[in-house]
């Protein structure tokens, strides 16, 4: 048997097929992957083949082929013998990946699939890498030899870039395909990245790749976007994939969202949604985008008073889980009227026996659902707070709004860039 | 009056989404009507009088077939029409397509400094200051300003473009038979008839402006729901630049064909100039600014376009939101584009009518095949589902492409063979 180590697509689909006779069939149109059970890279599954005689394309199961070769490739049985049917594993690379884009992990961009790359190893042959540079644009176009030549005259290195099929994200265009091998990539990677990554993306494609990751990983990645760019996303999404997404986000965001949305399709997804959670996205919802109200979020740490250190840190420890970042406890009265606060370090170096009363500071500065966002901004920054609460008339606490949210506007996006992320957001 | 007052606020609340979706389509038809495209009519209206007026019509219902085409390509799949003929025909059509866009439109955008220079020499501006300004402010105004602002910009200066009809109004046209000649179809014989009628219809039905058009409805993120007002967007910019159209060539019809001597011209430029004398004062200086921002126009939106459809076809990454170091293939190529537009305006001797002539010719025979592209893409249920084109709308189309092959085909028969003329 005679197998090539190497081979690209722009090259197999050159090749003619012959049958044990040595009578020529016709030429490779196509080549079919299908996923591996033993390691990461796709197998060939099944080669297209073109027919010489009455130009018909039939496929022809790789084993059915008992040598490949550059000298072309020898089928074991008649053609008659070897034919097969498409099965729904088959995926074929000309369709589905041959000029598409992928989406490149490692290096976190979208780039434009010019040629494939397969190795020989053993009698099976995997798809190990995609081609994204210049030399598979050139061997597609039958010039890479030539211009291979001239920069041999000239001495200059002229590499070919490679994408190893591991780093390779299909985004596809609704349904699933099984041949990816970087999910497990994807769920480590910042939600900043993944959003940079989704937003190269066309609008059906970001929403078929946001509704077939993790709903939380969605969600982060979803939040990390452009508002406008958002909304086009969620447009594409059904009402069970978009409200299983917006409930991972934090809550203001996914208000802020959601007032950005059609009213009905809002009402619909929040139906959708534990009763809950959509009281309190309603809640934000009603309010501003750019008061308090619209900028809060409800995920905060309350503890009511009369209770030791040890306790109120036993409360963080539990409640904290479900919640995106804690800075400061605050101290609430029977009616969640907002009676002092402490940060979470005072809490940690407070003896355990002291009460919460003792610990507390009292005057705590506040705004109310109305003020708006330059007030907040102003006082974020005057006082150096990385939150601050927010309550209504009676001065029962309904939300806090984060130095990042308070600062947003005030600051040009440009600025914002340069900003470090100091708060593991 | 509440009422009337109410009243007429729905009317108009019922018009917001035209506005929202309101932009692709007059841009496109404005930076149409570009230095080049300013040229030819001038020129037709002095050589031909109002003989070639009719020409405006079917032109312009061409041109609507074809941008409506792309219009619904980009609403129904978001995808550029340089990534759905690079995923549909793979790289050598796509290739051969995006580099023949390359040297087309790097020839027009020579093209369109040169007409910054000879409209700001109108003015005694010298175009050696007037250029270098134009392109530095035309890379800064597209680098450093978001793609929302530039287009903002530009649909405020279609106003512009009023000029043409300003001195078309003050030079009291006989209208009744301009509308007459307009419906009436006058055909003359001789290649110099055709060679212009040609000339009309590839200066109006650019290919770039197809992929231009198509990546501008994506960028705004229109979708399905939005056709019906990208339609009108791209009806609306139509009817807006054919009747700019219309007044050009009135107007040079009027002052210098019928003038006695005909007065000959070979530019814009010299349009403007000849004017002068003939007709009041007002038209040379409305001339020459029109001029100027028709150039400016098509300076900004051709190496913008031309670039981002070539990044969008090779596969870089592309954008103005994209740092230097993210898309350096697409900071380069633009870069590129407009310093040597600029260089080639102001470079003493430079063959000028050569290349504008060239890149002409290379426009006109690009359409053909990417029309054809066009309609098999958009006649695929697998892209467009159920938004493929009618029976009519097909046969409309098919006999568009057919007259515009059959035109190229005999410009560039006389290109090859200049004795057949």
């Amino acid at each position: 048997m005679v197998f090539f180590a190497e081979a690209y697509l722009a090259g197999l689909v050159r090749e003619m097929v012959y049958d044990p006779s040595g009578q020529r069939l016709g030429r490779i149109e196509d080549v079919f992957v299908r996923p591996n059970p033993r390691s990461m890279y796709p197998l060939v599954s099944k080669i297209a083949v073109r027919l010489s005689e009455g130009g018909r394309t039939v496929l022809i199961p790789w084993q059915q082929v008992r040598s490949a070769s550059y000298e072309g490739f020898r089928l074991a049985t008649d053609l008659e013998r070897a034919v097969a049917a498409l099965a729904d594993e088959d995926v074929s690379v000309r369709q589905r990946l041959l000029d598409r884009q992928i989406i490149d992990v490692s290096g976190k961009r979208v780039v434009r699939v010019h040629d494939l790359k397969f190795g020989g190893v053993g009698h099976e042959v995997l798809l190990t890498h995609v081609d994204i540079g210049w030399r598979g644009i050139l061997r597609r176009l039958n010039w890479e030899h030539f211009t291979l030549g001239v920069c041999r005259l000239l001495h200059v290195r002229f590499p070919e870039r490679l994408i190893a099929w591991e780093h390779v994200q299909m985004p596809s265009d609704g349904e699933e395909i099984h041949v990816d091998a970087s999910r497990e990539v994807l769920r480590k990677m910042p939600p900043e990245d993944l959003a940079d990554i989704v937003e190269k993306l066309s609008v059906p494609e970001r929403a078929s790749f946001l509704g077939g990751i993790d709903d939380e990983v969605a969600a982060e990645a979803l939040q990390e976007m452009e508002p406008e760019a958002q909304v086009s996303v969620v447009q594409e999404l059904s009402n069970e994939q978009a409200s299983d997404i917006i409930e991972e986000m934090e809550p203001d965001a996914g208000a802020d969202l959601l007032a950005d949305l059609p009213e009905s399709r809002a009402d619909a997804i929040l139906d959708l949604m534990e009763p809950e959670e959509a009281a309190d996205l309603r809640e934000l919802m009603s309010h501003s985008e750019d008061s308090a109200g619209g900028l809060m979020t409800v995920e905060y740490v309350a503890v009511p008073q009369g209770i030791t250190a040890a306790e109120a840190l036993e409360r963080v420890r539990v409640e904290a889980q479900d919640i995106g970042t804690v800075y400061y406890v605050y101290v609430v009265g029977a009616e969640g009227e907002l009676k002092g606060v402490f940060s979470l370090k005072e809490l940690v170096c407070a003896a355990p026996d002291t009460l919460v009363e003792a610990l507390m500071a009292t005057e705590v500065h506040r705004v109310e659902l109305d003020t708006p966002q330059d007030d907040i901004a102003h006082i974020v920054a005057h006082y150096d707070l990385l939150a601050v609460p927010v309550v209504d008339r009676e001065n029962h606490l309904r939300g806090i709004v984060t130095m990042d949210d308070a600062i947003d506007q005030a600051i040009p996006t440009s600025w914002k860039k340069r900003i470090p992320k100091a708060f593991g957001r | 009056m509440g009422r009337l007052i109410r009243h007429l606020r729905s009317r108009w609340l019922a018009l917001l989404p035209l506005f929202a979706v309101i932009g692709p389509g007059i841009v496109t038809a404005t930076v149409d009507n570009d230095a080049g495209g300013i040229t030819t009519y001038s020129l037709c209206g002095a050589q031909f009088g109002t003989k070639l007026l009719w020409t405006l019509v079917p032109t312009t219902l061409a041109l609507v077939v074809a941008q409506e085409m792309c219009s619904r390509m980009g609403v129904v799949t978001r995808k550029g029409l340089a990534d759905l003929i690079r995923e549909n025909f793979g790289v050598r059509t796509t290739f051969l397509l995006l580099l023949g866009l390359l040297i087309a439109n790097l020839g027009t955008t020579c093209a369109e400094f040169s007409g910054i220079a000879a409209s700001c020499e109108l003015f005694h501006i010298p175009k050696y200051v007037a250029v270098p300004l134009a392109a530095l402010g035309v890379w800064w105004l597209v680098l450093r300003g978001t793609y929302r602002g530039v287009e903002k910009v530009f649909l405020l200066a279609t106003v512009f473009y009023g000029a043409y009809i300003v001195s078309g109004l003050l030079g009291h046209l006989p209208w009744r038979h301009l509308l007459v000649e307009t419906i009436r179809p006058q055909i003359e014989p001789s290649y110099a008839y055709v060679a212009m009628f040609v000339g009309v219809v590839g200066t109006t039905i650019a290919p770039w402006m197809q992929f231009y058009l198509q990546a501008a409805v994506v960028d705004k993120g229109l979708t399905a729901k939005d056709y019906r007002y990208s339609r009108l967007d791209v009806m609306l910019g139509y009817a807006l630049t054919m009747t700019v159209a219309f007044f050009v060539i009135a107007t040079c019809s009027k002052f210098l064909h019928e003038h006695q001597p005909p007065i000959r011209i070979e530019t814009a430029k010299e349009a403007a100039l000849a004017l002068e004398p003939v007709a009041r004062g007002y038209s040379k200086s409305l001339f020459g600014f029109g001029l100027f921002v028709s150039s400016l126009f098509g300076a900004t939106v051709l190496p913008l376009s031309t670039t981002f459809c070539i990044c969008e076809g090779i596969g870089w990454e592309r954008g103005v939101d994209r740092n230097f170091r993210e898309a350096p293939e697409f900071y380069t190529l633009y870069t590129a584009m407009i310093v040597i537009g600029a260089l080639v305006a102001v470079w003493p001797h430079a063959p000028l009518v050569p290349i504008m002539y060239w890149s002409q010719v290379l426009n006109g025979a690009m359409l053909p095949p990417l029309l054809i592209l066009m309609l098999l893409l958009i006649n695929r249920p697998e892209i467009m589902g159920g938004w493929v084109n009618s029976l009519a709308l097909t046969a409309v189309a098919w006999l568009t492409s057919i007259v515009l092959i059959l035109l190229s085909v005999i410009l560039l028969i006389g290109l090859a063979f200049p004795w057949t003329s």
